[in-house]
Parts: structure tokens; C-alpha cells; sequence
């Protein structure tokens, strides 16, 4: 293409059309705060790691157990506690190992692939911490219904049904209230990593494209 | 006396900056996008420079962490996404070398590749840096029968942008 070639001529012999940037200006430069993707991925990955870690220590259901005269199903809470704190360590230790990854040296898409698969470790440990709230919510929800004092009137009046539309109309509503909560946060990735990630999977599709 | 590791790098990088300069223009719009741009790949410049062994020239190893981080890591500020204007290429073709016609036809050639997408900027980037396809492929990751038909491609897109 004869246009690529006269326009290569020009590039190569353009040396002079460029204000240079001085020695003192490059010093100043790299004291300055990076903007990148991965930067940020890195700030929201942390909170989230954080976050989530915090809320496995401050809603420890011990003390709830024993208020509700509970304690032959401790055993039961301890074990799930351990190996939740397991898988929780696992997230953090390869969430750190794909972080190290991140090469701007490599190719552009190992690069690419590299930063995709940090954020989809922290995805996945939400997910896994949502999936988690879901279980216990639901584990606290029989719980109390077997143990609890409180809901003794809840329990008469099911005993009181005909058919069983009292504890179907229960477990629908708590049906519903999960499903907004899964929904509300499903939205919330979306917005927050597709903003800061949208060109980038883009590009990546193209340059996969490219290999197909 | 020795240098310093930043000081060498500083100097090394005043020396090469059209490299950055260069792959500025293509990526952005405007002289502000440019500037962020360039202060961007600089800080992963840095970053990276330790790992940096000279083996291979600073401009060859430079280049390819500032396309990585035009195409990766930079986000674009979206006042300037998909608006070209040429204030930043009216010196380029300022050249008494050549004349009007070619002038012209070197302005458009220009536009034209600006409507590129990053990944086809980038090809067409090396390309006009006289790399070689091994390169170019081994850059991008992909493979390099694709890496040319990717290019011949480009090309004919480039065509039909020029004669639509």
C-alpha cells in the first residue's frame, strides 16, 4: 500500500516534531501517582478482600447459638468456620501470586490475561463470600425456627394451617429478599469493573480474535 | 562515579522519548490526553525498569511496555474517546521535503489511521517502526501468520477508509 509506505518514510524521519520533555521534568514524573487499570483493580481488590474478612470476624454466631440453647450444633458451625477460613486464605494467597504476575513486559495478551484473571480471583471470592451469606442465612433461618423462642407464634399458627401457606408465603418472601440482594450486587460489578475494564476486555477480544 | 539506577534511567528515556512521544500521538486526541499518556507509561516504564537487563536496546524494550500500557493500562478520559483532532499532528507533516500533494495525501493517510482500533494501532504502529513480523507477533502474543494477515487486513481497511 503505497500510502503506508510514504507515510512510514515521513514517521521514521520525524524526530523534531515532539516538545521534549526534560531530564528534570522525567524526575518529577515518576514521583507521580500511576492511574492505571491494574492500580485500581489492586485499591477495590484489597477493600474487597478486607471487607469481606471483616464481616467473617464481626458476625460470629456464637454467642446467637447460645442464646437459643443451641450448643449440640456448634461442632457442626465450628468445622464450616474452619474450612470457610481455609478457602478464604486460598482466595488471598492466589489473589497475590496473580498480581506478582502482572507484567508489562510480557506480551500484550499474556498481560491482558494476566490482569483479567486477578480480578476474576476477587470475583470469585465474592461470589463465594455471597454464596456463603445464602447458606448461613438459610442455616439461621432453620435454626431458629427449631430453636428459637421467639418465633413460637409463627410456629403456632403454621401448625394452625389447613394447607401449608403460611411457611410457603415465608419462604418465598425470603426467597425474594436474597435474590434483590444478589441482583443489587450483580449490578454493582458490573458498573465497577466495567468501567475500569471495559477497553481492556475489549482489546483482549480483539487480539484473541485475531489467534481464532 | 557511578550512576544511579534513576538517573540512568532518566537519562536513557530523555534520549529515547519519541518512542513515547510517538505512540502518544497515536493513542490520544488531544495534548492533555498526551501528556497523561506519557506520564503514565513513564511510571511503568519505572516500574518495569529494574527487571530492565539490557539485553535487548531501551528502545526495544521501552516500546513494548508503553503499547502494554496504552492499550492495557491506560483509561482514557472520555472526553476524548473517538474525537479526533489533528492539533497534535500539525507539525508533523510540516517538511519542506515534501510537497503539497503528498502533504495531502500524508494528512489523511494520518486520519485514517487514527480510526484504527488499539489493537490495529498497535500493528500498524511496529509496522511503521520497520519491526518484523517475528516481532510484531512475539509483542502482541499472537501468532505470526496471524500477525500478517491481521496486517493485510489493516491494510485494506485502510483503503476503504481512504476511498469509501
Amino acid at each position: 500500500m503505497e500510502e503506508l509506505d510514504l507515510l512510514k518514510k515521513a514517521w521514521q524521519k520525524d524526530t523534531q516534531s515532539f516538545q521534549q520533555v526534560t531530564e528534570n521534568e522525567i524526575y518529577k514524573m515518576l514521583h507521580k501517582n500511576s492511574s492505571s487499570s491494574v492500580k485500581w483493580i489492586l485499591i477495590i481488590s484489597i477493600l474487597e478482600l478486607a471487607l469481606w474478612t471483616l464481616m467473617n470476624v464481626i458476625f460470629n454466631a456464637d454467642e446467637y447459638i447460645k442464646q437459643m440453647h443451641a450448643e449440640e450444633m456448634m461442632i457442626y458451625l465450628k468445622v464450616l468456620n474452619y474450612i470457610n477460613w481455609a478457602v478464604i486464605l486460598w482466595f488471598i494467597y492466589r489473589f497475590y501470586t496473580n498480581y506478582i504476575k502482572i507484567s508489562t513486559t510480557n506480551s500484550t495478551k499474556q498481560l491482558m490475561h494476566d490482569i483479567l484473571k486477578t480480578r476474576k480471583t476477587v470475583q470469585n471470592y465474592v461470589w463465594y463470600n455471597l454464596g456463603m451469606v445464602v447458606v448461613s442465612s438459610v442455616l439461621g433461618f432453620v435454626m431458629a425456627f427449631l430453636y428459637s423462642p421467639d418465633l413460637g407464634l409463627i410456629k403456632d399458627q403454621i401448625a394452625q394451617d389447613e394447607g401449608n401457606g403460611t411457611i410457603i408465603k415465608i419462604v418465598c418472601m425470603l426467597s425474594l429478599v436474597m435474590i434483590v440482594f444478589l441482583v443489587i450486587f450483580w449490578l454493582f460489578y458490573k458498573l465497577l469493573y466495567g468501567f475500569l475494564l471495559r477497553r481492556l476486555s475489549n482489546n483482549y477480544k480483539e487480539l484473541k480474535k485475531i489467534d481464532l | 562515579m557511578s550512576e544511579t539506577l534513576e538517573q540512568s534511567f532518566v537519562k536513557q528515556l530523555k534520549e529515547n522519548q519519541n518512542i513515547v512521544h510517538k505512540i502518544c500521538r497515536l493513542y490520544t486526541a488531544d495534548s492533555d490526553a498526551h501528556n497523561d499518556l506519557f506520564q503514565e507509561i513513564t511510571i511503568q516504564l519505572w516500574k518495569a525498569f529494574p527487571k530492565f537487563r539490557g539485553e535487548s536496546k531501551f528502545s526495544t524494550w521501552a516500546y513494548r511496555v508503553a503499547l502494554n500500557t496504552a492499550i492495557t493500562l491506560y483509561r482514557k478520559s472520555t472526553r476524548s474517546v473517538n474525537t479526533v483532532t489533528y492539533e497534535a499532528q500539525q507539525h508533523f507533516f510540516v517538511q519542506d521535503e515534501y510537497n503539497h500533494e503528498e502533504e495531502e495525501r500524508l494528512k489523511l493517510m494520518y486520519q485514517a489511521v487514527q480510526q484504527l482500533n488499539d489493537i490495529e494501532k498497535a500493528l500498524v504502529y511496529m509496522y511503521l517502526e520497520d519491526k518484523d513480523y517475528t516481532e510484531i507477533a512475539e509483542t502482541l502474543g499472537i501468532s505470526e501468520v496471524n500477525a500478517r494477515v491481521k496486517m493485510n487486513r489493516i491494510k485494506g481497511k485502510l483503503i476503504k477508509i481512504l476511498n469509501p
